[in-house]
């Protein structure tokens, strides 16, 4: 383990949990480092919506087929399991065809061997969970496992940042606005890369960038893009 | 299990239409919302602008002056669930965080009668079509299970008022029936669909709200899933028309 990477992993994600935040870009760092950290080819965190269906809040990469393997865990997956018992999942994909086929057939397509998934908790809830994938049949030792527990709690507290979270209901108002940011910011990649002719993961860098340059929140950029009666980017002042 | 739970509330607003001799439309699911989640009444505003000002349907009387409410004082639940496109669960009015917040609405909800007030947003992403509240006279919380109902009620509100098409709710016309009153396709939380309505702006040159009105539209019109129409359009293998017309039905 990288003791360095590792400080510099929670040096970052802390700076970025500066006021009024923006919750998935937080979360997109968060698989963003723990790819580096753990050695991994691809991370994401998912969501549970109190429906308890799953879906994508952010991903390390988002190139089409991997948002597809975290979609694809709203029916089967390691996600969905450690969703539903709180506990980690671990496995080897060869070994898991008969027991989540669609899934393990769509991720050794895209090249993956291993999975795992570490559940996000709230007390005695499950809020999500934090996927990883590597491309080799090597499981993630318990080191490892602790390091991505670790990050899969922090991810919780990115999501009920700055929320007293006195009311029960707070976790559930924060998921539906984390879940709605996301929808506007898929909008927005749609609309850039229509307009660019570029693909999605190009359109959310470009996103993200410009977010980042013009020091706004990566949901505002995308809902102002989203809603400017032209395509340019970025999208001029409003009057 | 989250799809047949969607199948069977729409089955109950289907039915509560039938019952009062209509299409299903937007009062229907305030009504349904109503006793799904045990709650005493509830209103449904159409936004315009950004500001759910456009009363479309109340259940009672008190749920018909909380909404008229917030329109004239400019503050409580609603404009906040459209700003923050998050849910208000104020399930205790009393509760001091609320009059903080709402130092106008909340105390005269209260003498209104309301012990608690639920306000969904009716947003997919950048589209803003609306909120549903809700109150009931005493101050209790939601189980699960009837926040789960909400959130698909909302969802339904809210593709009925999107399929219905903004024009209609602007001037006064549509009261938020869906597609030939079909039950309305909620396979919603695909990515390819946010990404799809996106790319269709610019390919139809139409605002987002008008963009995933006619995504859906299309599905509708070629008897396919959602999803399946909006992976074709982000794969650039389907494009579709300015001219509906041209879409043809190959």
């Amino acid at each position: 383990m990288d003791t360095d990477l590792l400080s510099d992993t929670f040096v970052d994600l802390a700076d970025t949990m500066v006021a009024d935040f923006d919750v998935i870009d937080f979360l997109h760092v968060l698989t963003d480092r723990s790819v580096r950290l753990l050695a991994a080819s691809a991370a994401g965190v998912l969501l549970a919506d109190p429906r308890g269906e799953l879906r994508v809040a952010a991903a390390s990469s988002e190139q089409v087929g991997l948002l597809e393997l975290f979609q694809l865990q709203n029916d089967q997956g390691p996600c969905l399991d450690c969703f539903r018992t709180g506990q980690p999942v671990t496995a080897d994909l060869a070994a898991r065809a008969q027991q989540w086929p669609r899934f393990a057939q769509a991720a050794t397509q895209s090249g993956f061997r291993t999975v795992q998934a570490l559940p996000m908790r709230l007390r005695d809830q499950v809020i999500g969970a934090l996927n990883l994938f590597r491309a080799e049949q090597s499981p993630f030792d318990p080191a490892e496992l602790r390091i991505g527990q670790a990050l899969a709690d922090v991810a919780t507290i990115g999501l009920l940042h700055q929320q007293n979270v006195r009311r029960r209901e707070t976790l559930a108002e924060r998921l539906q606005a984390a879940l709605n940011s996301r929808v506007a910011i898929e909008q927005a990649k749609g609309k850039l890369a229509e307009r660019l002719g570029i693909d999605m993961d190009q359109a959310f860098s470009m996103l993200r960038a410009h977010a980042r340059s013009s020091s706004q929140r990566l949901t505002d950029v995308a809902r102002a893009f989203v809603d400017s009666a032209t395509a340019d980017f970025p999208p001029p002042p409003r009057r | 299990m989250t799809d047949s739970r969607a199948v069977v509330l729409w089955g109950e607003v289907a039915a509560h239409a039938a019952s009062q001799g209509r299409r299903a439309s937007v009062a229907d699911v305030c009504a349904v919302a109503c006793r799904s989640a045990r709650l005493d009444g509830s209103w449904l505003a159409a936004a315009r602008n950004g500001e759910p000002d456009f009363l479309m349907c109340v259940t009672d009387l008190v749920g018909e002056q909380l909404a008229e409410l917030q329109l004239t004082l400019g503050d409580g639940p609603a404009h906040d669930v459209l700003a923050s496109a998050a849910p208000v669960l104020a399930a205790d009015l009393d509760d001091e965080e609320f009059s903080r917040r709402w130092p106008a609405f909340t105390p005269a909800a209260r003498r209104l009668g309301a012990g608690a007030v639920f306000v969904f947003p009716l947003i997919v992403g950048a589209i803003r079509a609306g909120v549903l509240g809700l109150y009931r006279t005493s101050a209790a919380p939601l189980q699960d299970g009837q926040l789960g109902d909400l959130l698909i009620l909302a969802e339904t509100a809210t593709v009925m008022l999107l399929d219905s098409g903004r024009d209609h709710a602007e001037n006064g016309n549509g009261n938020g029936v869906g597609l030939d009153g079909q039950a309305p396709d909620l396979a919603l939380h695909r990515i390819e669909i946010d990404q799809a309505t996106g790319m269709l702006t610019v390919q139809l040159g139409v605002p987002v709200a008008a963009a995933f009105a006619r995504l859906r539209a299309y599905a509708y019109a070629q008897d396919r899933r959602l999803a399946d129409v909006a992976a074709d359009i982000v794969a650039r293998r389907l494009r579709l028309h300015r001219d509906p017309g041209q879409d043809g039905g190959s």
